[in-house]
């Protein structure tokens, strides 16, 4: 009974898609309890999203990707256009705020075991989104061309040429020559404003099928009560709005009151340089520092590329229909481990990094 | 508001908080210095007003090139900045008060130079982008390793025409006693010419000799005084008719400094020398509107560099890292 109520809308919206038509929009439900707080990750997602792609848009209107130009179309925008440095301040806190969301929104998805079939689709597609989020990253740091994005590309480049097999082909594929330079810089920015986000953009259309076509997750077992349903058409939509709004305000005021930092020009030649780890990815150079020289491939690759595959492959691990966290402890307590553990190399990444004295 | 809605926007304003808190961090690596130049409603009112003891001070190294290789000294610098001026504080040793700047001594006979330079302090600022100045500072305008395109002996310069510096240049002889430092610019050096201009205006010094090069041409005006450190400016100056009122021992100012106008003028000078150093306060406004100035915006960083002369001449220098401007409000 319950479960029907869930999947009411994944009913309607295929047939929407089918027939079209905005009238068909207008009737379709989704249960009340789609706009509680604890799915209200998801809405904020998509409203990051949506100001990642109007930022970025706007600042590609002046950017251009040759070496040393690039560093001067980007203070150009930051500093003498009108609002460049809320737009480029609203881009930078965006992608990081999203990281967090995004963290959190997939926290919540695994406690509530939201992953567990007919949902294990959702879920994939959600893991994926995720795993599309280093790139963007990797690919964007560079495009300022100043000093902290330049050396922060070149240590990933060496992070990822460690990577057995793939690895320099990886490197060469991104960089396209011995040297980071103007290919490198004209292929990352296809990647980033081009290829990544057709993908994500393809990611997030999926996950929405899917989340349509296998329902949303219920209430857990146990808690079951009539739900009562609200229209999609305004009261989903409006709250997604008003997320947006309140997203956008409150970023563009962040932006304005502190703006994102642009660095010095990238100097090729100033191998002093030593950039300091951003805070989603201490934990990976406290890995990397850990393991060296021929085992630098285990903190590289193999424990963060085992435990993306664990997350990626929960649904076909934690098989039962089992929902509830508490009867779940396995999953919790191997959740609250790697939680543990990355909270933990993230912490000594970010002694090593930003209050030991030779930084 | 629905509670779910009210929690909803309230994580979200936490999340942003807690956002600001992560990543507003200012991510740099290797260790560049920075002076943060702090804001203030009102200008400092001369070298001893009570806010430069409040400000904090950042000692900069210099190590000195040519003939001053191996020898280190620093400056203490402090910044305030209002709502449309900016105002630098500096501070060094040095033993000796050198405006002598080649003046004339008259031994009773003839006329000759006393030897003897001038002390200087000079900053550049980035108009555009000079490649790699933002690291290496003066390395790449003014000592120049052998095969860049900008590496001329004995002269500076950018390396292109899209290169351009903001060259702020205090001297203790030639533009001090007038109440200014230089202002020029530093753009593409040529094979004949360096590539050092003074800005639009009027400024800089006047030499004060005969056609023949042999003595003075000018003295003091009737009615005037000698400028500070007994230097005579250009405007007060007058055309030597009788050297007969000259006695032994006379000294007169070989480098006579002219009043600046228009954008050459822009940088305004307090100085004293008092026990066995130099105290300066250079001031000027943020944004001159003149295209030969760096405008400084607050919300931007600048990369600068500065050099030291001791009683020296151009590339006998000592020299600062490059180092970063910030703003703070």
């Amino acid at each position: 009974m319950a479960e029907t109520e869930f999947n009411s809308m994944e009913k309607r919206l295929p047939n929407f898609a089918a027939r079209g038509g905005f009238a068909k929009l207008l009737q379709v439900e989704v249960p009340a309890d789609s706009i509680c707080w604890h799915r209200f990750f998801g809405a904020l997602q998509l409203a990051l999203v949506f100001l990642l792609f109007l930022s970025g848009a706007l600042m590609a209107f002046a950017y251009t990707p040759v070496p040393g130009t690039a560093y001067d179309s980007v203070d150009y925008f930051q500093f003498s256009l009108s609002l460049g440095n809320v737009v480029r301040g609203v881009h930078h806190y965006a992608w990081n705020l999203l990281l967090v969301v995004m963290g959190l929104h997939l926290l919540r998805a695994l406690i509530v075991g939201a992953y567990k079939a007919p949902r294990r689709i959702v879920w994939i597609s959600g893991v994926a989104f995720l795993l599309l989020m280093p790139l963007f990253i990797i690919s964007g740091d560079l495009l300022p061309w100043d000093q902290k994005g330049y050396w922060s590309t070149q240590v990933r480049f060496s992070i990822i040429a460690s990577i057995p097999v793939a690895g320099d082909f990886l490197v060469q594929l991104f960089r396209g020559g011995p040297l980071t330079g103007i290919v490198a810089l004209t292929r990352l920015y296809v990647l980033h404003i081009l290829l990544l986000p057709c993908a994500l953009v393809l990611l997030i259309g999926l996950h929405f099928y899917f989340m349509a076509t296998r329902g949303l997750s219920g209430p857990l077992p146990g808690k079951l009560i009539p739900r009562p349903k609200v229209p999609f058409m305004p009261a989903i939509v409006n709250r997604w709005l008003a997320v947006f709004i309140v997203s956008a305000i409150g970023l563009g005021l962040v932006a304005w009151q502190w703006p994102a930092a642009l660095g010095d020009p990238a100097d090729p030649t100033d191998s002093a340089f030593i950039p300091r780890p951003e805070w989603w990815v201490l934990f990976l150079n406290q890995l990397v520092a850990i393991f060296k020289g021929p085992f630098m491939v285990l903190g590289s690759a193999i424990i963060p590329g085992g435990l993306a595959l664990l997350i990626g492959a929960l649904p076909f691990i934690d098989r039962s229909p089992e929902r509830r966290p508490s009867k779940r402890m396995g999953v919790m307590v191997a959740t609250a481990v790697v939680l543990a553990g990355l909270t933990a190399l993230s912490v000594m990444g970010y002694v090593e990094h930003f209050m030991r004295p030779e930084h | 508001m629905q509670k779910p809605m009210k929690i909803g926007v309230l994580t979200c304003v936490l999340l942003s908080i807690l956002g600001l808190f992560f990543f507003s961090n200012n991510v740099t690596g290797a260790a560049k210095q920075t002076l943060t130049t702090v804001y203030s409603k009102a200008a400092p009112t001369g070298l001893d007003d009570p806010m430069w003891v409040k400000i904090k001070a950042l000692e900069v190294p210099f190590d000195g090139k040519e003939k001053f290789a191996g020898k280190k000294t620093s400056v203490t610098t402090k910044a305030v900045f209002t709502d449309s001026e900016i105002h630098f504080w500096f501070n060094w040793k040095d033993a000796n008060m050198s405006v002598t700047k080649e003046a004339w001594t008259y031994d009773g006979k003839t006329w000759s130079h006393l030897k003897g330079d001038e002390d200087r302090i000079s900053l550049l600022f980035e108009i555009n982008r000079i490649n790699n100045f933002a690291t290496k500072g003066c390395a790449v305008t003014c000592h120049v390793p052998p095969g860049a395109p900008n590496a001329k002996e004995g002269k500076f310069g950018t390396a292109t025409d899209a290169e351009k510096g903001d060259l702020w240049h205090w001297k203790a002889a030639r533009s001090d006693p007038a109440g200014y430092a230089d202002d020029g610019y530093l753009a593409k050096i040529s094979d004949t010419k360096g590539g050092r201009k003074g800005d639009a205006g009027k400024g800089g010094d006047r030499q004060n000799m005969t056609a023949d090069k042999s003595k003075p041409m000018y003295m003091l005006a009737p009615g005037k005084k000698l400028a500070k450190n007994g230097i005579l400016l250009a405007g007060d100056a007058v055309e030597i008719t009788d050297y007969s009122v000259f006695k032994a021992g006379d000294v007169v100012t070989f480098r006579m400094p002219v009043a600046a106008e228009g954008s050459f003028g822009d940088i305004k000078a307090v100085s004293r020398y008092a026990d066995g150093a130099w105290t300066v306060l250079l001031s000027r406004k943020l944004d001159t509107g003149h295209d030969d100035d760096v405008a400084f915006n607050p919300q931007k960083k600048y990369s600068f560099a500065m050099a030291l002369f001791d009683d020296s001449k151009d590339q006998d220098s000592y020299d600062s890292e490059a180092l970063t401007l910030e703003f703070k409000k």
